[in-house]
């Protein structure tokens, strides 16, 4: 068949074009210039781009072949050409037909999917190791119309009491080690989004949302937080700031932190007491 | 079965001749899509300004506004934040409901099913007036929204709750907009109910379901679904009605980690149990408007017809259980997650076969570009990239970086505003000469058509390049974020392609208003098509459609036949033409015109 010879043809020079591109949309990735993800300083990060990626491959090859094909019949099956009676229905045909969508299907959404099952399971909602793992930041992020309110433990490890560590729209924590965020909202919906680690949650009046990163080693810097939830008229000034430190600066900060929290606790501030005990999933 | 002699007999009325009872208050198919088609093009003009408004805004915030900044004099001519979230919240809904809705289902849903089954009109001519006119007080309620007091609704399209309640919209606009959107979805229900049972009931004798013209499985399964689920969209706007009149507290939970009065999530599964139907409730349409259109340019019968009805179908049902991508950030147990997830995968297939049979059908024809089958492979052309850009959304672990950002943004606009927009325009090029009695300049249908196909792509592209950057959507200046800075060229780029997409608007908007009062009077069938409405009717077609009613021998793209060249030297047969000699066994009741 016709088709099938122009197909095999074009086979090697499209997928050599789509890795091409594909190999320039992956050098696009530097530290937020040009076009293409921002610099991603997660542990995790990198699956769901690689996923991403190969996707991209995929949808460029797909979309190619699907342009080559529509444009040949324009081009060439034009007035002059004779029209062939062909409905398509006969049992070869439709073998045909099924077939291709079936490969498309298995090869395209099947690598989607148990890579998907995979990285959710074992990365980006596993959340058992975290939990039990002694170097855990813990975080408690409140919500509202448009800034983030955040709280550490503090040394008594527990949440809501007077040692807590509170802060505002700026955010510390290690390198190297994970964190984990539970979340929640006083007014309307958020949604917590931190761009460099490919990570993001909704923060839902009523309920408590969690999710976890961890800050590649030697990644220290000041990294973005946004609100990706529209929240109301001053939903694109709900900006915070991460700091990835070192762990010793880490330590020295919470430290720190922890003697001024203590200090400005005021016991009839109910508007500062929004915490909660750290809620097991 | 001789259904159509039910509709025949007892009710035949005399054409009305007053302007009212013909023009305003017609119960005739022909004449409500019309109205539709009107209304709905005012406001794609509206929803189009008010997207021209927001593309100013990211190109060049906070500047004055020109041309359009005479309606923001209060703030100087320049778009505050509280104005930028009522333009992108009243864009997305006055495009949806109040233009892409009227035009693909109440326009061509009401001109093409009883003309193209060969009913002589709807199975409920007066519900169809009602229809229209209930369309009619929710338009006049969502215009009415803009100038109260606070301004009208700002809570997104999407109406999230606590947003759209009073803790984050206080102002009668949101209620207003609320009530509308209530109104429209019985004018919704009312023309699905319309549609489901003049398909199911006043099918011409020999019309069988798998003989019907695509279009006309396209609109019935849009009204299916229509039937099905916007009543559960007015449950939930009701319901949001309820919390912001009547202090009910259905959606607005405790503040923080505290439980107590309602759930904001149970808005969301309300709003997306509808939502993600709504979407391929958009797009059926026009899927199945160009599934007839394709085959009748490419003189060639569309490939696998079977199959294309039976992805139509496939996409219908499965419509229903993938909602919960919306959700996949909410809080969702990962188990629900991946159940959602699998069945978004899985609704590719069906799309899959639709492309292939569209592809299968240009392959090896006769094709030729006249306006409507222009638009109907640019339909095809940015669905496939629309679809395409859908799996990483579908999939859990690259939608939560993608989430809620401008990716999303460029997804779906190319799947139900670029699709639905091109499709729409092809139905409306190609059934042109059949609604109006009239021929439009081919000329300025091929400007129109390049520089719309050529801008639409260039903005939503635009939109998926900075999405995938990270830009979130929604936002008055995303230059507040340091990683979003540098992406102002990116974004400016889009906007000029934007401003070029809507003055490409203007050669149409001339085009049909000349050719609708002054254009060149239009033959019976100009594209040789086989389907009844041009091979048994008029342009346009008389009261009643049809009389007697036509027989229908054989499937609706009888094309490039050698039987039928050999019988009559043509390469097209109509639906419900006998053949002067062998091939088909016709009945004798079939009386051709257009031959």
């Amino acid at each position: 068949m016709k088709l099938q010879r122009i197909l095999t043809a074009s086979w090697k020079p499209l997928a050599a074009g789509a890795l091409a591109l594909s190999t320039v949309a992956l050098a696009a990735v530097q530290p937020e210039t040009g076009i293409g993800l921002p610099r991603d300083v997660s542990l995790h990060g990198h699956l769901s781009d690689w996923l991403t990626n190969v996707t991209h491959v995929f949808n460029i090859i797909l979309f190619t072949i699907m342009c080559v094909w529509m444009g040949i019949a324009c081009f060439k099956h034009g007035r002059a050409h004779q029209a062939e009676y062909d409905l398509g229905d006969d049992k070869r045909s439709i073998k045909i037909a099924l077939m291709l969508s079936a490969v498309i299907f298995v090869v395209v959404d099947g690598n989607l999917f148990v890579n998907a099952i995979n990285d959710i399971d074992n990365a980006y909602w596993n959340f058992d190791e975290v939990d039990q793992n002694p170097a855990t930041v813990r975080i408690e992020v409140n919500a509202h119309q448009w800034a983030w309110d955040g709280r550490y433990a503090g040394k008594d490890g527990r949440f809501n009491t007077e040692d807590d560590v509170l802060v505002w729209n700026d955010f510390k924590v290690p390198e190297d080690t994970p964190v984990y965020f539970q979340l929640a909202s006083t007014d309307v919906i958020h949604s917590f989004y931190l761009p460099n680690f490919r990570a993001k949650m909704d923060a839902v009046p009523g309920q408590v949302n969690h999710m976890w990163i961890q800050a590649r080693q030697g990644t220290q810097g000041d990294y973005d937080i946004g609100c990706a939830q529209h929240c109301g008229t001053h939903h694109y000034k709900m900006k915070g700031q991460l700091s990835v430190l070192s762990k010793d600066e880490y330590q020295k900060w919470l430290n720190e932190a922890s003697v001024n929290g203590l200090r400005a606790f005021d016991a009839t501030d109910g508007a500062a007491h929004w915490g909660w005990d750290w809620k097991k999933f | 079965m001789d259904t159509s002699t039910v509709a025949r007999a007892p009710h035949v009325h005399p054409e009305p001749t007053s302007f009212v009872w013909k023009y305003l208050f017609s119960t005739d198919h022909k004449v409500i899509a019309k109205q539709f088609l009107w209304v709905g093009l005012f406001f794609l003009a509206f929803g189009g300004t008010l997207a021209m408004m927001i593309r100013w805004q990211w190109a060049f915030p906070g500047e004055k506004v020109p041309v359009l900044g005479i309606f923001l004099e209060r703030a100087g001519g320049m778009i505050t934040p509280a104005t930028y979230q009522s333009i992108f919240t009243m864009h997305g809904l006055i495009m949806i409901f109040w233009a892409i809705t009227p035009i693909l289902i109440g326009c061509f849903g009401n001109y093409t099913i009883p003309l193209q089954i060969g009913a002589q009109d709807m199975a409920f001519p007066r519900l169809n007036l009602m229809s229209f006119w209930t369309f009619v007080i929710s338009a006049v309620l969502i215009v009415a929204s803009f100038f109260v007091q606070l301004g009208t609704a700002a809570a997104g399209w999407t109406t999230y709750a606590p947003l759209s309640t009073n803790v984050g919209t206080p102002g009668p606009g949101q209620t207003l907009v609320g009530l509308a959107i209530f109104v429209t979805g019985v004018a919704t229900i009312m023309g699905g109910i319309n549609y489901v049972t003049t398909v199911i009931r006043l099918r011409a004798p020999g019309m069988t379901w798998m003989r019907m013209p695509l279009s006309v499985w396209g609109l019935w399964l849009t009204a299916v679904l229509n039937v099905l689920f916007v009543p559960v969209l007015g449950s939930a706007a009701l319901l949001l009605t309820l919390d912001r009149l009547f202090g009910t507290q259905f959606f607005v939970a405790g503040a923080a980690g505290v439980k107590g009065g309602g759930d904001p999530i149970l808005f969301q599964h309300l709003f997306w149990i509808f939502g993600h139907p709504e979407v391929y409730i958009l797009i059926l349409p026009a899927w199945g408007m160009i599934s007839d259109i394709i085959p009748m340019f490419s003189r060639k019968p569309a490939y696998w017809y079977a199959g294309t009805v039976w992805a139509m179908v496939a996409v219908t049902v499965l419509s229903a259980v993938v909602y919960g991508h919306h959700m996949f950030l909410t809080g969702m147990n990962p188990l629900l997650g991946k159940g959602f997830m699998t069945f978004t995968l899985i609704i590719s297939v069906p799309a899959e076969v639709l492309f292939l049979n569209w592809l299968h059908t240009m392959w090896k024809g006769s094709n030729r570009f006249p306006t409507p089958m222009l638009f109907s492979v640019g339909t095809v052309f940015v669905f496939g990239l629309g679809g395409l850009t859908g799996l990483y959304l579908g999939t859990i672990a690259t939608d939560i970086y993608l989430h809620d950002t401008m990716w999303v943004v460029g997804h779906f606009h190319l799947t139900m505003a670029a699709a639905a927009f091109l499709g729409s325009f092809a139905g409306l090029y190609y059934w042109f000469p059949k609604m109006f009695g009239r021929q439009y300049n081919e000329t300025l249908g091929k400007v129109h058509f390049w520089g719309s196909v050529t801008f639409i792509t260039l903005v939503f592209t635009g939109q998926l390049i900075v999405g995938f950057a990270g830009q979130q959507r929604r936002l008055y200046d995303p230059y507040q974020y340091t990683f979003l800075q540098h992406l102002l060229s990116a974004n400016r780029l889009t906007s000029y392609a934007a401003f070029l997409l809507a003055a490409f608007q203007v050669p149409f908007i001339y085009n049909f208003l000349r050719s609708v009062f002054a254009g060149a009077k239009a033959e019976q069938n100009p594209w040789e098509a086989t389907t009844i409405e041009w091979t048994h009717a008029a342009s346009p077609p008389p009261h009643y459609n049809y009389n007697p009613i036509p027989t229908i021998v054989r499937g609706p793209h009888e094309l490039a036949n050698p039987e039928v060249k050999k019988a009559t030297g043509r390469d097209w047969a109509g639906q419900a033409e006998e053949l002067p000699s062998g091939g088909e066994q016709a009945p004798q009741t079939a009386v051709p015109q257009g031959a």
